[in-house]
């Protein structure tokens, strides 16, 4: 059921997904960013909504007008800002409901994520409690329908001795204190919003909270062309003495209102409070079944720091040294934290397939798939191939499926994330001659299961992060194709294209080393000039 | 015979570099004394295989030292490793490409390379820690 659920809320994704990559590029896909769009709405919601404080009036008679006054005689600016201000509102539900989806349709909210989002959930209270609250502070019809319900609502509940209700009954009733009140409220409960923002994204390292340049201009030039076309503006001056009637509802924070017509009060509570519920256990329902986790091994850890500098999930710490060596620190994996997504061990300088005299274990190694027998299963896969267009092509689970690849005579072979690889194998395969090419593919760019994959890879491959592939190592040989689950066919068609510049290069040659012939400083042998030496 | 004697000059004043450049001149001496005395179980390759990863984890730990010590010449000393290890992979090659590629050419290639490392670069790095 569960799967079932996964399965179409995946596929629907990943058509939206294709057809946004088909306009704005893997980089700029907004659905790849959902998270950090949602902060940017947030940050325009906070700037406009410092603007408008300026000129706000907390009063029952001052309220209605100075929106008024900004609206209409401040155009543009106040009107601009008051109009961004419900506009970026109301996209920081709509990219935060469709992030809590896709988290939910990746399986990315069990395990070792369940921090994450548990800590999501009542993010969603204090959104709609801010947003909802802030309708009434506009004091038109619609802040009347959405005071007097939401009033009588929170009354259900036996929290207060006097009904909240009893404020809305007529003009004289309300008071500008309970004014004043709301709007303490509409400050501190974003304020305490973004607390828990912070809060919720404490667990993941380099969490990534401004969406990139061209997508942050772009939403933001929308959300300005949005409020000129059609500036938000209320809808007449409230009247207590009067029920408000016909009244436009906002779709993104008023969805529930309607059923308040139709149901009772203490039906909705039931029915919000069961979601709530359903939601903050859902990471148990089931849980995840944990998986083995990075282990360290004393021997082979210098404390370098390079796991620790790759890990996505700050699951790598560096602590001082607990045996007799006479390093400064080691690394240490916290099993609760830990993905088991081996992106440290592709990191670790001792995960070297050049190595054999010792038991090639490297200073940190998933159990479920050691680098030896990463090594070993190379070896095995690639000893089977023949001709002069030989490719290992290394993928991940979340990736297309390999298997169909291998018909077609080529090696596979699938690591939880293609970041687990250190760069070394690359060199290894090709100098050693056990292929003639090395491919990659795995999760869609920008979308990588394990956050940083992808992005680790090709920094590591272009030489911008340890530990780089060397330099020697012939790039024509390397090719990648970061297919995702969906496009098996392209991944099928690119592994062609290079199967056939590999037959055109021929078998690999070493390059000229930086030694002997053309280097004064070697004589013939290959001995390096010792005079030079002593200088 | 060693290659390569550890002499307490070499010493640079941080205990696990100075653990790590014993080491390396270890692993160097034992390689040599496997080249001379025949090893039939280690090849040679696989030796200079473990070197390969031993320096690079070595060179990853420096690195590290010199970044959290704000170390001014950073990229070039980076640079020079990179280089380096570049160097040894070219050593490892030839070995297992050349047949006239002589026990006694790879010892002293070994041994200059490793001379190098230690006696320029790092040198200007501890300097400039003192």
């Amino acid at each position: 059921m569960l799967k079932w659920f996964q399965r179409v809320g995946r596929r629907g994704f990943l058509h939206m997904e294709a057809g946004f990559n088909a306009v704005f590029g893997p980089r700029l896909n907004p659905l790849y960013h959902l998270g950090a769009l949602t902060f940017l709405f947030f940050w325009v919601v906070i700037a406009s909504g410092i603007y408008l404080y300026i000129f706000f009036e907390t009063s029952i008679e001052g309220a209605y007008d100075s929106v008024e006054y900004l609206t209409y005689e401040q155009w543009y600016l106040g009107g601009i800002m008051r109009s961004l201000h419900r506009y970026a509102s109301d996209a920081m539900v709509l990219t935060m409901m469709l992030h809590l989806l896709r988290e939910f349709t990746l399986d990315r909210y069990r395990g070792f994520r369940w921090f994450s989002w548990i800590t999501g959930v009542p993010l969603i209270w204090l959104v709609f409690a801010s947003g909802i609250n802030g309708y009434w502070l506009v004091w038109d019809k619609l802040a009347q329908y959405v005071a007097v319900t939401t009033a009588e609502w929170i009354d259900w509940l036996p929290l207060f001795n006097e009904p909240m209700a009893r404020n809305f009954l007529n003009e004289a009733a309300i008071s500008s204190r309970f004014f004043s009140l709301l709007q303490f409220l509409h400050i501190g409960i974003p304020l305490f919003l973004l607390l828990l923002s912070w809060v919720h994204i404490k667990r993941i390292s380099r969490p990534r909270v401004n969406p990139p340049r061209g997508l942050m201009v772009g939403t933001l030039a929308s959300l300005v062309v949005l409020s000129l076309l059609a500036p938000a503006v209320s809808q007449g001056r409230a009247n207590l003495d009067q029920v408000a009637s016909v009244i436009q509802l906002d779709w993104f924070y008023l969805a529930v209102y309607p059923l308040f017509d139709i149901w009772s009060y203490g039906g909705v509570w039931i029915l919000l409070g069961g979601i709530t519920l359903l939601l903050a256990l859902m990471p148990w329902l089931p849980r995840r079944r944990p998986e083995p986790v990075a282990v360290v091994d004393l021997d082979n850890c210098n404390g370098c720091g390079r796991c620790f500098a790759d890990c996505p999930f700050g699951a790598v710490v560096m602590q001082p040294r607990t045996d007799s060596q006479p390093f400064a620190q080691e690394a240490l994996v916290a099993a609760d934290l830990c993905a088991s997504c081996g992106i440290c061990v592709g990191a670790c300088p001792t995960a070297s397939p050049f190595r054999r005299t010792s038991d090639l274990v490297p200073g940190v190694d998933l159990p479920q798939l050691t680098i030896r027998e990463i090594r070993e299963k190379t070896l095995a896969a690639a000893a089977k191939l023949s001709g002069d267009d030989r490719v290992i092509v290394y993928g991940c689970d979340f990736g297309a499926d390999l298997g169909r690849l291998e018909e077609r005579g080529v090696a596979v072979l699938a690591l939880p994330c293609i970041a687990a690889l250190p760069p070394s194998f690359l060199d290894f395969v090709i100098t050693r001659k056990h292929v003639d090419g090395v491919f990659l593919t795995g999760c869609r760019e920008g979308d990588c299961y394990y956050r940083l994959g992808i992005e680790w890879t090709q920094e590591r491959i272009g030489g911008k992060r340890d530990p780089y592939l060397r330099k020697r190592v012939p790039r024509e040989r390397i090719d990648m194709f970061w297919a995702g689950p969906d496009r098996s066919n392209q991944l099928a068609q690119k592994l062609d294209e290079f199967r056939g510049k590999l037959r055109e290069l021929g078998p690999y040659t070493k390059p000229r080393s930086s030694h002997p012939e053309g280097d004064s400083r070697w004589n013939d042998k290959g001995v390096r000039n010792v005079t030079d030496r002593m200088e | 015979m060693s290659l390569i004697e550890w002499n307490d000059e070499f010493s640079v004043g941080i205990s696990a570099v100075d653990h790590e450049h014993r080491e390396l001149i270890g692993l160097i001496n034992e390689l040599y004394a496997n080249l001379s005395g025949g090893a039939p179980e280690i090849t040679i390759v696989d030796f200079l295989g473990e070197l390969y990863a031993r320096i690079s984890a070595h060179f990853a730990l420096e690195e590290k030292i010199m970044r959290d010590r704000k170390y001014d010449q950073y990229e070039d000393h980076k640079a020079d490793h990179e280089r380096l290890l570049d160097e040894i992979r070219d050593i490892m090659d030839d070995y297992d490409d050349n047949e006239s590629f002589s026990e006694e050419i790879l010892g002293e290639r070994l041994k200059s390379w490793f001379s190098d490392h230690f006696k320029t670069k790092d040198a200007r790095f501890y300097k400039h820690l003192v």
